[in-house]
């Protein structure tokens, strides 16, 4: 039923247990497992490309890291863990990433913000839910 | 406030403070920096009256002048001579029509609209001429345009459009005397000399301790931005044209630039910006909102008009040409200099200052929020594959493990 399986990875304890999700349908279904990572902590608005690059840079740097924790902990369970890493808006990234790749299953995490925030700013997952192509589920 | 420290700390306090929302917001320090001058100006004009943050103290005007002068030399630097040689006649097509129009077009929408005097509506032309090559790289690098023919030729007419403005800037208000002749040659021979002579100096005696380099590059910063105030003209513009000089050689030295960028964002450029943003005048932007708005549509309107029929002319069709537009019709850095230059030699008000300032600072997000939102050319947005995920993901394999 899930053929191609997708994790929406961003090193947070949501994501981290929806990866361990994946892991294991993966390993039972025979899965083919991706993650998708959204770099959006760009600074807007700067006064030099030097300012925006070394920025970049370290987000870079950040995300090769993760992702490659990601891989290691998935090859740890036999799973070979395709990566992606985008930059942009994550519910836009993500939602398009799984369309483009026409997968199955979007793994994501729970972020648990305030319930302030969520009425005000939306959750990531509600819009996530809201958009994706294909079945959602949310791990906690 | 009479005591030196007491008043660094309150600066490097403020500074800290603008740091912090700009992480929290995301948004870049430097904006943060004006807002902060802004609220802090007015909190403690109305708290303890008089100088208020002290912004007119001889020393945190020359930290603040300092700070405008290297901003302005590594924006300069940051041009990128290969991308430029391969665009040089759209970039230059483009990039002066995104000056020109705006310049000419929002002088006279303050001069016959808002009824400024001659001096200081050629200033909002000027102010208002500007684009961002950062708040532009930020959304090119954010959506991938970077690495696209498209990306880069909107990059290198920033670069053109920006050069008009500082050109603008230092010639306009100029006395033309004999002074003017002798920056002029004096100007002429270092630009012509400092490619040839930097790097081999460089190899000779940099790479110490000693920083030799930071401080060859601030001698001739200061010394061509004395020369450039000797003659009545702005020190921001030599240093624009010896960053784009030492583009391809010292520009490419990223351990120097980023030393140097160090020293100007970590001490020089928050003195300038929140000096910036003290000097605005928020009871005149309440009492005038239409005002920063004529001024506001003025820079949209003039941009569009010069810059959308030059595009077309290179091909640009399907949304890409009024992306292009909105992205040269952003501006920060340089709209923000060109009007502190004009409060400094009295050209314009304070009020007048606040309205440009507001309408600059308008200029850095309303342009992208709506290129972004509605004019996206899709088509033009490069496509990574997994396979190239994959090897962008592993370099950090080897080095880490």
């Amino acid at each position: 039923m899930f053929r191609k399986v997708l994790v929406a990875y961003d090193g947070s304890d949501g994501a981290k247990a929806a990866l361990r999700v994946g892991v294991g349908l993966a390993k039972s279904l025979g899965s083919e497992l991706h993650s998708i990572s959204v770099e959006e902590h760009l600074p807007h608005y700067a006064v030099s490309v030097g300012e925006i690059q070394e920025a970049k840079d370290r987000v870079d740097e950040y995300f090769r890291i993760l992702t490659k924790e990601a891989r290691d902990q998935a090859a740890l369970n036999g799973v070979e863990l395709q990566t992606a890493i985008r930059q942009g808006h994550e519910v836009e990234m993500i939602v398009n990433y799984a369309k483009e790749g026409a997968f199955d299953l979007l793994l994501a995490g729970y972020h648990g913000h305030s319930r302030i925030f969520e009425r005000v700013m939306g959750s990531t997952a509600q819009s996530i839910i809201r958009l994706s192509p294909c079945s959602v589920l949310l791990a906690k | 406030m009479d005591n030196t420290w007491f008043l660094a700390a309150l600066w490097v306090g403020l500074a800290l403070v603008a740091t912090l929302f700009a992480i929290w917001f995301r948004i870049s320090t430097a904006l943060s920096e004006i807002v902060v001058g802004t609220v802090a100006q007015l909190i403690i004009g109305v708290a303890i009256g008089g100088a208020g943050l002290g912004a007119q103290t001889p020393w945190v005007g020359f930290l603040a002048g300092t700070g405008a002068i290297v901003l302005t030399f590594l924006a300069g630097a940051e041009l990128d001579p290969a991308i430029f040689r391969t665009k040089w006649k759209e970039a230059t097509v483009v990039g002066l029509a995104g000056f020109f129009a705006p310049f000419l077009g929002s002088a006279a929408i303050a001069y016959y609209v808002l009824g400024w005097a001659l001096m200081p509506s050629w200033l909002a032309g000027v102010a208002l001429s500007t684009t961002s090559v950062a708040v532009v790289y930020a959304v090119m690098l954010e959506l991938g345009f970077n690495t696209t023919q498209y990306g880069k030729a909107i990059l290198a007419a920033c670069f053109i459009n920006d050069l008009g403005t500082v050109i603008a800037l230092g010639l306009i208000f100029a006395p033309f005397t004999i002074r003017t002749v002798v920056f002029v040659g004096v100007s002429a021979v270092v630009f012509g000399a400092l490619p040839f002579i930097t790097p081999r100096f460089f190899r000779r005696y940099g790479g110490r301790v000693s920083e030799l380099e930071a401080k060859f590059i601030l001698l001739a910063l200061f010394g061509m931005g004395g020369l450039a105030l000797w003659a009545g003209s702005e020190p921001v513009l030599p240093a624009y044209i010896i960053g784009m000089v030492l583009a391809g050689t010292v520009g490419k030295d990223h351990v120097l630039i980023r030393r140097l960028r160090t020293l100007t964002f970590g001490l020089l450029t928050p003195f300038y910006f929140i000096r910036a943003g003290s000097f605005v005048s928020v009871p005149a932007l309440v009492a005038a909102p239409s005002v920063f708005s004529i001024l506001f549509l003025a820079k949209m309107v003039t941009k569009m008009a010069g810059v959308f029929p030059s595009v077309r002319v290179f091909g640009h069709r399907n949304g890409a040409d009024v992306y292009y537009t909105l992205m040269m019709s952003t501006g920060l850095t340089f709209g923000t200099i060109s009007a502190l230059f004009g409060l400094n030699h009295g050209i314009i008000t304070s009020a007048q200052y606040s309205y440009l300032v507001a309408a600059v600072i308008g200029s850095a997000v309303i342009p992208t929020v709506i290129a972004n939102a509605w004019f996206m050319p899709r088509h033009l947005l490069p496509t990574p594959t997994i396979e190239q995920d994959e090897i962008a993901a592993r370099p950090s394999d080897a080095a880490s493990s």
